[in-house]
């Protein structure tokens, strides 16, 4: 299969959840259709209940669908080669609590066929990918939210999959973890990875992806590339830096002036909660490891 | 299909069940399933204490002692054996789904059949593993003790004057009661049990949603199936027109076609009692082993083949 077929094609999809008796099967997904090109970063993103999971299960063949295909790169997803080249987080991920992170990645590794040498030189590269070499030699049962999450996509890139499934990687996670989490769908985004992921934080959505579908009640009511989707055609944006009072006042006469232009609003750009925190919170570390010294 | 390609699909599916075999393996070795051997061990060194009441002759003076020992080792090796091969085996696939382990190891190149086999193989690798570690710790004190016995005996038959041909067939006697070849049968039939048992446990796990639901279900399928060959006999003397209600009829032919017959199995008694174990019925246990394995097996993949998560 070449490059150029799609990383997901979902065509269609329908998927009807039987309820109790005599009554009118349950609808979680209605008529969606996705379509992720190879490299492409795509966010799924919709209210709870409102068929992300779903979409997502259907893709993976963990639920059939009513009606419909999915496919991972040209290959039907409810074969077992479709899962090939996908890694997998979900919602909350339990791992077994009884095996190390080391011995986490050593067993998904092996499922996937890797053995020997390039399983240990894949696991030890994971470990410093997210960041739990210190911790891979302790129980999963010891591990924080944020480590699970990061030892749960240390496993989806196991097996160096093409496309990376993950269902809120950020859910319950602390800023810092979570801003660590943003970081490496980064970096699978530099390597050229795709990513399909859904998310109830919007603000991570927008940071990350280039392509957003908005899912309600299990219907798509809206996809399409970010930056087109939340520009607002009609304005422009003019940040200046260390603009005095009379120039401030200058370019609110020019625009006066032009009779069609109309100034909406001047003031000082805020910065984000998240940016705030992870500020404060990096100079009190690094103030306190100042002391230590 | 080439024929290589179809080796290495093979060689990918057995690492594939090799790989979660072990994990099921370690899973239940973890959750310290060990601990029961240490309670067998008491069992054991009690048994050479329980002193039956006597009303053979002397010549059968601690005969009873090898049969307490073996009596109530290979009562443990059953109790453990069947109560873990239900439990181990209810516990393991809800556990997944409920964890959503399932997910990550279903999203990976893994077919559903590879999962099932692991995991019902790594049941039945610690069942071996332990009933192993029992049998070796039985034979040794039974070993130990019929040198004892013997040796009594020996000095026994000879302070009476004995002919040599009383001497040896006392000799043999005692020996039938020790560690024989037998016996390692009788501890084969418990592990072959508890591979049937564990496989009917998998299956109704397959459709089962608590592991509660499955471990009642196969306790009561376990007592069902002592009765296997009575409803075999109803279902069979029905076809001969008797008076049998088609209600009973198809409940008889449902249980004799479904139910292994757990009573074949009760030969293990006679070898406690010192009788050898015909190798027509050992070959029988096995076959009937592998058959259930394989049909309990397969019947669980349809079911779980469908399941959605």
């Amino acid at each position: 299969m070449t490059d150029s077929s799609p990383a997901v094609e979902i065509r269609h999809l329908v998927k009807d959840f039987k309820t109790s008796f005599k009554r009118q099967p349950l609808r979680a997904v209605d008529d969606v259709s996705i379509r992720i090109m190879p490299g492409e970063v795509y966010g799924l993103i919709g209210p709870n209940g409102s068929g992300k999971s779903t979409t997502m299960k259907a893709l993976l063949g963990l639920v059939a669908p009513t009606s419909g295909e999915c496919a991972i790169f040209g290959k039907d997803s409810l074969k077992v080669d479709s899962r090939d080249e996908v890694g997998f987080l979900p919602e909350n991920p339990y791992f077994y609590k009884h095996l190390s992170g080391e011995e986490t990645l050593n067993f998904y590794g092996k499922l996937c066929g890797i053995r020997g040498t390039k399983l240990r030189d894949r696991v030890n590269e994971l470990l410093k990918l997210v960041d739990l070499e210190d911790a891979s030699h302790r129980r999963i049962g010891g591990y924080s939210k944020g480590m699970l999450q990061r030892i749960g996509l240390a496993q989806a890139l196991i097996q160096e999959p093409r496309l990376v499934i993950l269902d809120e990687p950020t859910a319950g996670v602390d800023p810092v973890g979570s801003r660590e989490i943003r970081d490496l769908i980064f970096k699978l985004k530099e390597q050229g990875i795709t990513v399909f992921l859904c998310s109830h934080l919007l603000e991570q959505v927008q940071e990350v992806c280039d392509t957003v579908g908005i899912i309600f009640r299990g219907r798509m009511i809206k996809e399409g590339n970010l930056d087109d989707l939340i520009a607002i055609e009609d304005q422009t944006e003019l940040v200046v830096k260390d603009a005095s009072p009379e120039l401030v006042a200058e370019i609110a006469a020019l625009i006066g002036r032009d009779g069609a232009a109309e100034l909406v609003r001047t003031g000082k750009p805020r910065t984000t909660l998240e940016r705030l925190f992870l500020r404060e919170t990096r100079d009190q570390k690094n103030s306190e490891s100042n002391i230590l010294k | 299909m080439n024929p290589l390609l179809m080796i290495n699909a093979f060689t990918a599916h057995l690492g594939r069940i090799s790989v979660i075999a072990r994990h099921a393996f370690t899973q239940l070795v973890r959750m310290k399933v060990f601990y029961f051997l240490a309670f067998f061990a008491i069992i054991l060194i009690g048994s050479n204490f329980f002193n039956l009441p006597q009303h053979e002759g002397p010549e059968a003076a601690g005969v009873n002692i090898l049969r307490s020992i073996k009596s109530w080792s290979l009562g443990a090796m059953t109790l453990f054996s069947v109560v873990l091969s239900i439990v181990a085996t209810a516990l393991l696939l809800p556990k997944d789904v409920e964890d959503r382990t399932l997910y990550t190891i279903l999203a990976k190149p893994v077919p559903r059949i590879d999962y099932l086999a692991g995991k019902l193989l790594g049941v039945l690798l610690l069942i071996f593993v332990s009933l192993l570690v029992m049998d070796l710790l039985m034979t040794g004190i039974l070993q130990v003790r019929t040198n004892m016995v013997l040796s009594k005996q020996m000095a026994m038959a000879e302070a009476r004057g004995w002919s040599v041909s009383d001497i040896a067939g006392l000799k043999a006697d005692i020996l039938a009661q020790g560690p024989t070849f037998s016996l390692q049968g009788a501890v084969l039939a418990v592990f072959l049990r508890a591979t049937v048992i564990a496989s009917m446990s998998l299956l109704i796990s397959t459709f089962s949603s608590s592991t509660l639901f499955t471990t009642i279900v196969s306790f009561l399928i376990y007592f069902c199936g002592h009765f296997q060959a009575d409803a075999r006999a109803i279902y069979l003397s029905s076809e001969v027109g008797t008076d049998v209600g088609w209600v009973s009829q198809a409940i008889a032919l449902l249980v004799s076609l479904i139910l292994p017959d757990f009573q074949l199995f009760n030969v293990i008694d006679s070898v406690i009692e010192g009788q050898l174990m015909p190798l027509v019925i050992f070959g029988k246990l096995i076959l009937v082993g592998l058959f259930y394995f394989s049909f309990y097996l397969i019947a669980s993949w349809f079911v779980f083949a469908k399941k959605e998560f």
